[in-house]
């Protein structure tokens, strides 16, 4: 089933033009990577799907559900920052997600909490950040959504919580499901990947499995990523 | 999905807005002690009468001022900041994200405003029926009295309305100039979104240029029908001008913060369902 069907999105900010013209689909039961350098129009695809933008032109569908309340329901997204109060307590957080999210499992996130041994009665502020970003990944990863939206969910922390993060996608998400990372980290995560799409200045460049990529070019993703985005 | 927000929006404001009407309350209750004392009785008690009425008045002030800027903050950081890529990507409408802020933040601006009025009647009053019992005192209240029943002045000679009907035109005052005054800051940080950059600083720009605005469409609308009373009032010094100045006034006042409060509501739905980007 067709979760994600994006036509003709065109974004500008001002005179830039952050995204042009872009098409594409995404079906159910995939990890698809999101790849592009530094303003290629990543995050502005992502925000443009999420709702927090609106495009110039073209149309979003999300399982054939314009963007709005019906849409964001069906997305489970993690932002590239904090985006929780930080006078909140982690299980104020919870309670918040539980209220508003249908498809959130609380016994699953209070079970990752006990894993990681976060203490829910703490506030936000007094975690570290990494261990806020543990906490936003395991409020998101905790819903039976539909499609999941990670903007870069393995940038800044260490190889070990990379790992656990990493870990928590893959284990938690709805086979039917489909996940949508953006990173630059691609090395890490081009072994759980099925399609990458490779985005460069706000124009679609590739969208294609990655064993057929890796077939057709006899390279890893990686590789592939370096070469068309050479400096 | 109203009523959650609703439920979360109150929770996460509540603690702040308690403790500042709080404030009110103790301030009030310690007002009204030591006016209920002899402290003031004397002559050399009047620079501490002088210094603790600023002090009270500033203290009125802040409480205001705190209530109205942190109810703007709120609003402000939780949709158009950080914030705001969870609050906008809830399963719920711009309108019910907007109404939840309108209707919490308006009912703590609005009790505000009624604990400061309160506070001031019930100083007023304590400090009345203290100077009142002071014998020397009794003398100039028995003038004042004798002066307005010989020229039997009633109650809304002087306020404009009877005492109840003056309590509802004071509270219907308040009740729409605390709607028009949360929604001015309200459609200021959202005029402020429609920058490409510098969003905060435009929205404060916005704030001071239609605070302006509101001025003098407020100050028009009361003054002109006051005119003639006071053309006429000239060769009058009968005090029933304050009351027919105040019939007038209240009413006219009331109007206008409705109909502003009802143009910025308006406005505000109006640039909530166009296009939102967040930064």
């Amino acid at each position: 089933m067709t979760l994600l069907e994006c036509k003709g999105l065109t974004k500008k900010y001002g005179s830039h033009t952050a995204l042009s013209n872009i098409s594409l689909t995404i079906e159910g039961g995939h990890i698809i990577g999101l790849l592009g350098p530094n303003g290629s129009g990543k995050t502005t695809l992502i925000k443009l799907v999420t709702g927090l933008l609106s495009p110039d032109s073209g149309t979003i569908h999300i399982m054939e559900e314009p963007i709005g309340p019906s849409s964001k329901s069906l997305i489970s997204y993690l932002p590239d920052h904090t985006y929780l109060n930080q006078a909140m307590r982690v299980r104020d957080i919870m309670d918040f997600f539980d209220d508003f999210y249908s498809d959130f499992d609380s016994m699953r996130a209070y079970d990752m909490l006990a894993k990681l041994q976060i203490n829910p009665n703490h506030k936000l502020k007094m975690l570290s950040k990494g261990t806020q970003e543990k906490v936003q990944l395991i409020l998101v990863m905790s819903r039976r959504a539909s499609l999941y939206i990670l903007d870069e969910p393995i940038a800044g922390v260490d190889p070990a919580a990379r790992d656990y993060i990493l870990n928590t996608i893959l284990s938690n998400y709805d086979e039917n499901a489909s996940i949508l990372i953006s990173t630059h980290l691609i090395s890490d995560i081009e072994n759980i990947l099925d399609e990458v799409i490779f985005i460069q200045n706000g124009s679609l460049h590739t969208h294609a499995s990655v064993d057929d990529l890796r077939e057709k070019e006899q390279k890893s993703i990686d590789t592939i990523f370096r070469e068309v985005f050479k400096c | 999905m109203l009523r959650k927000l609703l439920k979360h929006e109150w929770k996460a404001v509540n603690k702040v807005m308690i403790t500042v009407n709080l404030g009110i309350v103790l301030l009030t209750i310690f007002g009204s002690m030591i006016l209920s004392t002899d402290t003031f009785d004397n002559e050399e008690a009047f620079p501490l009468a002088i210094l603790l009425t600023i002090f009270y008045s500033l203290s009125m002030i802040t409480f205001s001022t705190v209530t109205l800027i942190y109810i703007y903050i709120r609003f402000y950081k939780n949709l158009f900041t950080a914030e705001g890529y969870l609050m906008h990507t809830l399963p719920v409408t711009r309108t019910q994200l907007f109404h939840s802020k309108l209707i919490v933040g308006y009912f703590w601006i609005f009790l505000n405003s009624m604990l400061n009025i309160l506070s001031t009647a019930v100083l007023g009053f304590v400090a009345g029926l203290h100077f009142a019992s002071r014998e020397d005192m009794q003398d100039i209240f028995e003038d004042v009295s004798k002066e307005f029943l010989i020229k039997d002045y009633t109650f809304a000679d002087i306020f404009g309305f009877p005492p109840l009907l003056l309590l509802l035109v004071i509270f219907l005052l308040m009740l729409t100039s605390c709607f028009g005054t949360l929604l001015m800051g309200y459609l200021s940080i959202l005029l402020g979104q429609l920058m490409e950059k510098y969003r905060l600083a435009a929205s404060i720009g916005f704030y001071m240029a239609i605070y302006l605005i509101n001025q003098i469409i407020t100050s028009i609308a009361m003054l002109l029908p006051s005119g003639q009373l006071m053309i006429d009032a000239m060769d009058d010094t009968s005090i029933s001008f304050m009351g027919d100045l105040l019939r007038i006034m209240f009413p006219a006042g009331t109007a206008i913060q409705l109909a502003l409060g009802i143009v910025f509501y308006m406005i505000c739905i109006f640039l909530l369902r166009r296009k939102v980007n967040l930064e």
